[in-house]
């Protein structure tokens, strides 16, 4: 299992996300990251933790065809929505281009 | 491409992907699919693909059954049909068998 998250490692990854808000490109919501999966786009997905266990599974799937990182967030899609700065839930989320964030390769070490 | 360690993100909806069907007549069905168009075209403005699927399953077959009993029971009917990539859910299986268009015209649309 994964160890638990420390509040410390929680605020990198907000900190993160809300770089690749402001200079990134991204996608929002379960329709759109599954486009952006099978298009090959998507370079990390991130799924909030009440995600329906089908839908979680089915996106972590799609992740695993296209070898894309999956990244379980620590927080509901309440909180995910207010990490990415907007005023709606996301239950899940693409991150395409990172901009000047660097979630993408913090991520991965992470999970190394 | 953009990449993170050693994994390079990939497009996964390519020939000779084994899909299942999920809606429409055939749904549940297994396919493959034969050409895929990422883009969409003007017509199909959006990812679709030409699949060739299993309509009817070949029935049980036990040992007691005799040569002619086996050969109906064995029989398999295919569908061609264009499905939006929405409605295909991907596996990891892949049909590694020599799969071309004009092969499938002289198979289903002159045999039937």
């Amino acid at each position: 299992m994964a160890p638990k998250k420390s509040k410390k490692q929680s605020d990198n990854v907000n900190a993160r996300l809300g770089m690749v808000m402001k200079s990134g490109k991204y996608c929002l919501g379960y329709k759109q990251t599954l486009k952006s999966l099978r298009t090959g786009k998507a370079k990390l997905v991130i799924i909030s933790n009440n995600t329906p266990a089908i839908r979680k599974s089915e996106v972590e799937y799609y992740a695993l065809l296209s070898k894309t990182g999956v990244h379980e967030y620590n927080g509901s899609n309440i909180e995910l929505g207010t990490a990415c700065g907007k005023y709606f839930r996301v239950g899940v989320l693409a991150v395409i281009d990172q901009g000047d964030s660097d979630i993408i390769s913090a991520m991965s070490t992470e999970q190394q | 491409l953009e990449s993170y360690g050693d994994i390079a993100m990939g497009k996964f909806m390519k020939s000779g992907k084994v899909v299942l069907v999920l809606g429409g007549r055939f749904s549940g069905r297994k396919a493959v699919i034969v050409k895929n168009y990422d883009e969409g075209t003007t017509d199909k403005p959006y990812g679709h693909a030409l699949v060739a699927g299993i309509d009817r399953y070949p029935r049980k077959v036990t040992r007691s059954m005799g040569k002619k009993k086996l050969k109906q029971r064995s029989k398999v009917k295919s569908f061609v049909k264009v499905y939006n990539f929405n409605h295909l859910m991907p596996t990891r299986s892949v049909f590694k068998g020599k799969l071309n268009l004009l092969m499938l015209y002289f198979l289903f649309i002159v045999g039937s």
